[in-house]
């Protein structure tokens, strides 16, 4: 139908989407993922821990005690008085931030009112993401598709292997993400807000932390329907005709903004962090949001948290 | 009427009404199509929706809207015709059948003739004679015939282009009759009454059994009944019956050729007889005016001929001195000549001798004779102009020094005149110059605006007589008159008591000077005056005459020449149809409503006994079906707009309902125009002007570009004489100038250009340095054309031999850049040189110069030599006039002196080694571009030597 506000796209090729992520995270500076809650992994990374192990940089020199392998002390410093000294290194790890984006038929809209579609912008919010992050030396993963890598590539990496697999499906099995780890999930969340949080609680309670990037269009948040109109829901072919659609148009604003309200509230209670996204405006807008979540930039205490 | 009589012409087609109720459930059964549109949250949708908002039916008052337009059309298919025609003949005596042919019944003649016939056929088959007279015609046989002879007569009969002479018709009729009376007399009347006639009671004292009044539509004719032109429009008067309903129609105006050339329209106000309207057209096109008619209405009455009486006229001029031709704005007839070009056309002698000069001119047969300043006419040329003007010739006459010296007794003056003219204001004179007063009413010159700001300082006096305020056409503020006037015979003899240039008033400069004469001309006889023959009565054969359609037809069988004498009016009548009678070179249109006449309705009050009115066959029988056909569309289209509203088009979005709003007006505009295409024709929307070529219009051209970058700033320029040394050095010597000229003053040129003679344009630069190089290439002779051309366009060139060393020690005496030279010069156009005089401009255009120097020294600067003025002081300066030298020539070099590298270093050492020498070079090109770009503006400084003296410095 010529007229019709929005219509259903094909999935955005994924070298076209790297191209314009890699370009997104260019704008966006290095992102090292908040220290406090880092993983108590032996895999070594960029997050100093505050105490002595595996890294690079000087922690302290404290005496030697026996026992330590003599390759350990540091005779240029035990040479300038009568004792012997090791020098310990700050122990350095990596974080793993596993990366999803719901690429379910609802997500291949796009209205006119939009610029991309919402499974094109999610893409790109989602390797935007893993470029950023693997810049800072962050360990991404996807689950069901890649595992946590910490290569320079990522981003490429994360494209090559979502060409060949399927995110359709919604969030597949998360038993292989352990505690302490990032979860950053990008899609429409259309679901009952209950549903929703239903399937994100237990990821919560294993202390994992999540951020939700709804990603939305705007003919879904304004409703810029009239007249007689036939609604199909592209996952379920459903129809629904509305006789005039510009009087539904308020109710369904009312119900569609406390469905968001409600699951932004919900999440918040598990301590995770929710970032409704809309395509008619630029990605680098919720790149940025998800970054300072991520680094816990001093914009959360000015925003209370919130956005 | 009581009732509609209405017969189905196909009553089969209302079968059709059955299917109504099948056509009444399918339409209650499908709803409007909707948009289908994707929606991902469809869940959050869902639950929100209320399921019975979605009517899947549409509105019964829809529905029946639909089905009312489905009756609609089946009526419309089956083709209603209301009132078909009923009636009855008496049969207890002959049918008498009166018709008009006159010229208002040509619209409608197939249908009196079919109305006729019907009558014919009904008394055919009653078996009654039938008796037949036709108003417009000359002879009618009212004799009672069988129905086949009176059928042929009809058959025959045609509309004439003239008023029906009725009463002509009846006494036929009742002379036919010979005292039978007659059973039904039907008279079929275009309802336009025809003088004083009284047709109607004539009709009833034949006594018939029963009299019918058959009216056409006769009442809508309209005639035309006069044209006049205006001082902006031609303004044309029509009549009609009288009648409550406001009419308009639209004008045309044909030329001669028939092509419509100018539009305008009439409006006739309710209850209103009569109206005018215009036809707007500059003054020229309206000469072209032939005929005029009314748009939709081909009668004779709706036709209006012009004749040559608006055509232009052919006007003479004469003067009393020989014309100079260097001094136009003192020739008196430079006034006239500006005046009247636009609407007259001017004919001047060959010839000064006016005794040769007046006799040729009045054999072209102009309208109008104009004399300025002509004191006496010869005396043997006297008779002959006195004829022209008793035949209708128009003498205008314009004082002046001439006329004020001769005697009073010139017997082509208006007036008598007092000898010597009146000075009003100078040194000797208590007077003022005196104003025009208003116009008088009787003057031609009346309902022009009251002349202001027009001085008259010196006029020829009028002797007072008793009837000189009656041939007074203007006259000044303190009575005396400034333009009198006299008939002579037919013609007239106009005076103007001033000359007809501005040195005794401002007059011929004003816009009323135009007018005035304009007006003149108007008032003069079209179609040329000869001075042969006396004024006699003329008989002008038929020329074209027009039919009952409005065309004019070389066809002239049955007409008598027209006889015009003076004072009488010719008429239209049998015998002299309307149309043009004369001949090719002139004729007069004869017109067939006297001017102003108008239309009134036939008397049928009072009469001795009762008479039905009916009308025509075929105007009542009147089918439904265009109406019932107009009513379904436009139900169509409010079911349209209905159906659009209720889809939600007009909310959807802007740029649809704009585009929704446009096609319903639009077919709404459609709609209305189907229904009434009377009114929207009667509106005749003036022809849209052509509109100007739309689209960009590109004009650009290769090399545009090129130009406009030479043509915002000054810029130097070189020849390249594709020597590359030289090249150079004209490049960079002209950048050093340039960039010496930016400093010290305020020219500041552009990059130097260099210049390939041979084909690039030399038009943008005010001087050109061209070196001479003896071991370039000599320029063709096409390029030193193109120098030749600038130079004499204005330009100038420095030639640069750059040999004044060698030609010191040269033994042969010239070198070979200056051979060089002379050869390019041999083919060039070129002036007398000398070396620059002290006193020229040249030295003092900047600077204060007293040499030209270059990279050498001594070679003078050669210019154009200024032509010695021999009558004047040798002390006076300025020399010459305007002129720029078109040419210098030098052998300094000047190019080397002021050649320099990119800082500013000078490239070749001066000979000799001097700085100064250098500076003076940059003050030389300094001066040079100065007397380039000002001319001899500069020419004051020469002056500055004196000034200072007499300031007492």
């Amino acid at each position: 139908m010529v007229n019709a506000v929005g219509h259903i796209v094909d999935r955005t090729p994924s070298g076209e989407v790297l191209s314009r992520a890699q370009s997104r995270a260019a704008l966006v500076p290095d992102c090292m993922v908040e220290a406090r809650r880092i993983a108590n992994t032996v895999i070594s990374g960029w997050h100093g821990r505050r105490r002595r192990g595996i890294g690079e940089n000087f922690w302290q020199f404290r005496p030697y005690s026996d026992g330590e392998s003599l390759s350990r002390i540091d005779w240029r410093r035990s040479a300038r008085d009568d004792h012997t000294y090791v020098r310990d290194r700050e122990w350095e790890a990596a974080h793993t931030i596993w990366l999803w984006a719901d690429l379910s038929p609802s997500m291949m809209y796009k209205s006119r009112f939009g610029t991309v579609s919402k499974e094109s912008r999610a893409l790109v919010l989602m390797l935007a993401l893993a470029e950023i992050l693997a810049r800072s030396g962050e360990r991404i993963g996807c689950p069901g598709v890649m595992e946590p890598v910490s290569a320079r590539n990522a981003a490429e990496r994360l494209a090559t292997a979502l060409m060949h697999s399927d995110l359709s499906a919604g969030l597949p099995a998360t038993g292989m993400i352990r505690g302490w780890s990032d979860l950053v999930l990008i899609g429409d969340f259309l679901d009952p807000a209950p549903a929703i949080m239903d399937r994100l609680g237990p990821l919560g309670r294993r202390g994992m932390r999540g951020h939700v990037i709804e990603v939305a269009d705007p003919a879904e948040e304004t409703f810029p329907y009239a007249g007689r109109t036939e609604f199909t829901d592209p996952e379920t072919g459903e129809k629904l005709t509305a006789g005039r659609a510009e009087i539904l148009a308020e109710d369904y604003r009312r119900a569609y903004f406390a469905r968001r309200e409600s699951l932004g509230e919900g999440l918040r209670h598990m301590g995770w962090t929710f970032i409704p996204h809309r395509t008619d405006h630029l990605a680098s807008e919720a790149l940025v949001s998800v970054h300072m979540h991520l680094s816990g930039m001093p914009g959360r205490a000015t925003h209370g948290g919130q956005l | 009427m009581s009732f509609l009589p209405v017969v189905f012409s196909s009553p089969l087609m209302l079968a059709a009404l059955v299917v109504l109720p099948a056509i009444w459930w399918l339409l209650r059964l499908t709803p409007p199509k909707p948009v289908t549109e994707v929606f991902p949250p469809l869940r959050i949708l869902a639950g929100i929706l209320k399921r019975e908002e979605t009517p899947s039916k549409s509105p019964w008052w829809l529905t029946a809207l639909r089905m009312l337009m489905a009756a609609l059309i089946i009526l419309a298919i089956a083709d209603p015709v209301v009132n078909p025609r009923v009636g009855t003949l008496s049969s207890s005596g002959p049918l008498a059948l009166v018709v008009d042919n006159g010229w208002a019944t040509a619209n409608d003649w197939e249908r009196r003739v079919r109305t006729a016939d019907a009558l014919i056929t009904e008394a055919e088959s009653a078996d009654v004679p039938v008796s037949i007279v036709f108003s417009a015609d000359r002879e009618n046989d009212g004799v009672p015939g069988t129905a086949t002879a009176a059928r042929t007569r009809l058959a025959a009969a045609a509309p004439r282009p003239l008023r029906p002479n009725r009463a002509e018709a009846v006494a036929a009729l009742r002379t036919g009759l010979d005292g039978t009376r007659p059973g039904t007399l039907a008279f079929i009347s275009d309802g336009i009454a025809s003088g004083d006639d009284t047709v109607m009671r004539d009709l009833a004292g034949l006594s018939p059994q029963s009299l019918r009044l058959i009216e056409g539509d006769g009442g809508d004719a309209i005639a035309l009944t006069g044209a006049v032109n205006e001082a902006d429009a031609m303004r044309i008067t029509a009549t009609r019956l009288e009648s409550a309903a406001p009419r308009t129609v639209a004008l045309t105006a044909f030329d001669t050729r028939g092509r419509a050339i100018s539009n305008g329209s009439i409006a006739f106000a309710a209850g209103e007889a009569t109206a005018s309207g215009t036809l707007t057209a500059p003054f020229e096109l309206r000469n072209d005016f032939a005929r005029i008619g009314i748009d939709g209405l081909a009668t004779a009455g709706s036709t209006y001929l012009l004749d040559d009486g608006f055509r232009r006229r052919r006007v003479a001029l004469l003067s009393g001195e020989a014309r100079d031709q260097s001094q136009p704005l003192l020739s008196p007839l430079y006034y006239i000549n500006r005046a009247l070009a636009p609407y007259a056309d001017l004919v001047q002698p060959t010839e000064t001798d006016l005794a040769v000069a007046l006799p040729q001119l009045l054999e072209q047969k102009p309208s109008m004779v104009i004399m300025a300043d002509i004191g006496r006419l010869p005396e043997d040329t006297t008779p002959a102009m006195t004829r022209w003007i008793q035949n209708g010739g128009t003498l205008v006459r314009f004082a002046g020094p001439r006329l004020a010296a001769a005697p009073a007794d010139d017997p082509l003056v208006p007036v008598r005149l007092r000898q010597g003219e009146r000075a009003l204001g100078g040194t000797l004179s208590w007077s003022e110059p005196q104003p025009l007063a208003p116009y008088p009413a009787t003057s031609p010159f009346a309902g022009m605006p009251r002349p202001e700001g027009i001085t008259v300082n010196r006029q020829v006096l009028a002797e007072p007589t008793a009837d000189l305020s009656q041939r007074t056409w203007a006259s000044l503020a303190d009575g005396t008159p400034l333009v009198t006037t006299r008939t002579l015979g037919a013609g007239r003899i106009v005076l103007f008591h001033v000359s007809a240039e501005a040195t005794w008033s401002n007059l011929p400069i004003s816009g009323d000077f135009v007018e005035m004469l304009r007006r003149v001309v108007q008032l003069s006889r079209s179609g040329g005056v000869t001075s042969e023959g006396g004024a006699a009565a003329q008989a002008l054969p038929p020329y074209r005459l027009m039919n009952a359609d409005g065309t004019l037809v070389t066809e002239t069988g049955g007409a008598r020449p027209l006889e015009i004498a003076a004072g009488a009016t010719p008429v239209a009548d049998g015998e002299h149809p309307p149309g043009l009678y004369g001949s090719e070179e002139g004729f007069v249109a004869l017109n067939l409503l006297p001017r102003d006449a108008s239309l009134r309705p036939i008397e049928s009050t009072d009469l001795p006994m009762p008479y039905t009115s009916e009308a025509l066959i075929g105007s009542e029988a009147w089918s439904m079906k265009p109406a019932l056909f107009t009513a379904a569309l436009i139900l169509l289209l409010v079911d349209t707009l209905i159906v659009l509203f209720m889809a939600g088009t007009f909310t959807r979005t802007r740029r649809l309902r704009t585009a929704a709003a446009m096609l319903a007006i639009g077919l709404a505009a459609l709609g209305v125009g189907i229904m009434s295409p009377q009114p929207a024709q009667a509106q005749a929307v003036p022809p849209t002007q052509a509109a100007p070529a739309q689209g960009p219009f590109d004009d650009t051209r290769p090399g545009d570009d090129d130009i406009l970058g030479h043509l915002d700033n000054t810029h130097l320029a070189y020849v390249v004489t594709g020597e590359s040394e030289v090249d150079r050095i004209s490049e960079r010597g002209l950048a050093g100038l340039t960039e010496f000229l930016t400093y010290r003053t305020t020219l500041e040129p552009g990059a130097p250009v260099g210049l390939d003679i041979s084909k690039d344009e030399l038009s943008f630069y005010s001087l050109i340095y061209w070196p001479i190089s003896a071991n370039a290439e000599m320029p063709s002779a096409a390029a030193i054309s193109r120098i030749d051309a600038y130079m004499r366009a204005g330009g100038t060139v420095l030639f640069d031999t750059r040999d004044q060393l060698s030609s010191l020690s040269a033994v042969s005496g010239t070198s070979p850049n200056t051979e060089r030279l002379q050869a390019i010069l041999s083919d060039l156009d070129i002036p007398p040189l000398e070396p620059v005089p002290t006193d020229n401009v040249l030295t003092k255009s900047f600077y204060l110069l007293s040499s030209f120097p270059g990279r050498y020294t001594g070679s003078p600067l050669w210019i154009e030599a200024q032509p010695q003025s021999t009558g004047e002081p040798s002390e006076r300066p300025a020399r010459s006039g305007d002129g720029v030298s078109p040419i210098m020539i030098t052998g300094n070099d000047m190019a080397g002196a002021w050649a320099t590298d990119d800082n500013g270093a000078p490239l070749l050492p001066t000979v000799p080694p001097d700085e100064m020498q250098r500076e003076y070079a940059f003050r030389s090109g300094v001066n040079i571009m100065m007397y380039m770009l000002t001319g001899n503006y500069k020419a004051d400084q020469v002056h500055i030597p004196a000034l200072l003296e007499r300031l007492g410095q």
